[in-house]
């Protein structure tokens, strides 16, 4: 009776220890499987680019909603910012563009556009006038010729050189008049128009990421149309790993770990039209009013995307030597020059964020 | 007394051959979770964000999508020898049929007029980068 009493007593303490161990076992593993997961969604309907965002969540559900949130607010940017469409009630870069009786209205704007025109007037200064937004009249005749060419190949042309020396004299920034007490906008030169191209998309995303850093939200990635913008790390805490890609095929150009960074390719591939058999593409050299030569892409890695964005269309438009020369102003960005044979050159940091 | 620790020893190595078991059969089902679950190399199709088709990359095919609110946008792609890539479309721009062709695990091709995205998945766990640009 005590023996049975006793072989009992040990079968319950097996029992019970067994029971523990599997508990153990079943909580680290799912654990495991509630850690958090990598969820993906793509949007096509702004900034004329598809968008990625990737993120770290336990849920789809939580996914889900930030993804929404970052998607809606990147619509209102891209209303905001556009130069192409006017959307009813609000008033936006297209509406600053348009004439009224032959002048430009003052138009009175949200506060969005008028931080994007500080910002974009601050760039032009920085990079000498390189990054110029006021280039509107010759970037729209590119634009057009090229809207032409891709259209119906056969009729492909070149914008004739008189008519973009004629526009070139309407390219003064300072003609850009700024009240930002009453958040309006006003050209004083009616043949003047801003396209904001090399600057709103990345001056966005650092507004959208700054708002989910605020928020508290991490482990997110961004990539509109190659706008690259890491909010923290991956859900394991390393970097989230970017793959430049080589148009020509072969090995990525690099591949690099980002936390909390930036990165933007400007490349000559990335929009272009055929005249004669020859490629043009869209980055236009402010001086020559042609599409800049000796690169196949100039990519730069740093904390603000727009400030990548901007410094990688103006190194696009410097000589290498130039190139290196401004980019010493920028303490905190890198910078990888992709020439037209291939060579690659770097800022001596650029191998701190490769893998 | 002797039976009894005979008998304890016994349990015990029970015990152990059970919870050896249990974590030999959690240890192959997470392996299999992870590695044998995958599909296999295919290229998906998304048409305007809806899955449109998966072709594995291994078969030589030419497949034609139609898009639009009246199939009037048309794009070609086409597998050949492991790689995909867009060979004709009636988008405006033609930067997907430019393209270089696609092979490497996350890699594709975006027609933005028709709204047709073509992505690279490998089967097996290969280094591929979370972003490409
Ligand atoms: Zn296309």
């Amino acid at each position: 009776m005590l023996s049975l009493f006793f072989a009992l007593r040990v079968m319950k303490k097996r029992i019970i220890s067994i029971t523990v161990i599997l508990c153990v076992l079943l909580c680290s593993f799912s654990a495991c499987t509630k850690n958090k997961e990598k969820f993906s969604t793509y949007t096509m309907d702004y900034f004329d680019t598809i968008t990625t965002i990737t993120g770290y969540e336990k849920t789809q559900k939580a996914f889900d909603a930030v993804a929404e949130g970052i998607i809606s607010e990147l619509g209102e940017y891209h209303r905001l910012y556009s130069i192409y469409h006017r959307f009813d009630g609000t008033e936006n870069l297209c509406t600053i563009n348009e004439l009224v009786d032959g002048e430009h209205r003052t138009v009175t704007v949200d506060r969005r556009i008028i931080d994007m025109l500080l910002y974009a007037k601050e760039m032009y200064y920085k990079t000498d006038g390189i990054m110029n937004i006021a280039m509107g009249s010759v970037l729209s005749l590119w634009h057009d010729y090229r809207t032409i060419g891709k259209d119906s190949p056969s009729e492909a042309s070149l914008p004739p050189m008189e008519k973009l020396q004629e526009a070139s004299l309407h390219c003064d920034i300072e003609k850009m008049v700024i009240d930002e007490e009453n958040n309006t906008v006003t050209l004083t030169d009616p043949a003047m128009t801003l396209d904001v191209g090399a600057i709103a998309k990345g001056y966005a995303v650092e507004c959208i990421a700054k708002g989910l850093e605020e928020k508290g939200i991490t482990g997110y990635v961004l990539n509109v149309g190659g706008n690259v913008r890491a909010i923290g790390t991956k859900g394991d805490g390393t970097p989230w790993t970017v793959g430049i890609e080589n148009p020509d095929g072969g090995e990525y150009l690099s591949y690099l770990g980002l936390a909390d960074q930036s990165l933007v390719t400007s490349g000559s591939y990335q929009r272009f039209y055929y005249v004669d058999g020859k490629p043009y593409h869209h980055i236009i050299h402010p001086d020559t009013l042609m599409p800049s030569e000796g690169f196949l892409s100039v990519s730069v890695v740093c904390k603000d995307s727009g400030l990548a964005d901007a410094l990688s269309t103006a190194l696009f438009c410097l000589s290498l030597e130039e190139g290196m020369e401004l980019i010493k102003e920028f303490s905190e960005a890198e910078a990888m020059w992709v020439s037209d044979d291939g060579t690659k050159t770097y800022t001596d940091g650029w191998k701190n964020f490769e893998n | 007394m002797n039976n009894k620790k005979s008998a304890k020893k016994h349990s015990l190595r029970n015990d152990i051959i059970l919870i050896t078991a249990v974590i030999l059969a959690a240890v192959i089902g997470l392996i299999y979770l992870n590695f044998f679950r995958s599909p296999g190399d295919s290229v998906t199709v998304t048409v305007d964000g809806e899955v449109y088709g998966v072709y594995p990359l291994s078969r030589d095919i030419c497949e034609d999508i139609y898009s639009g609110s009246n199939n009037e946008n048309h794009n070609r792609f086409v597998i050949k020898d492991g790689k995909a890539f867009m060979e004709t479309a009636t988008c405006p721009d033609g930067i997907c049929v430019g393209h270089k062709s696609i092979f490497r695990n996350g890699e594709s091709i975006v027609c933005l007029p028709n709204r047709v995205v073509i992505t690279v998945t490998l089967g097996e766990k290969t280094d591929s980068p979370d972003v490409i640009i």
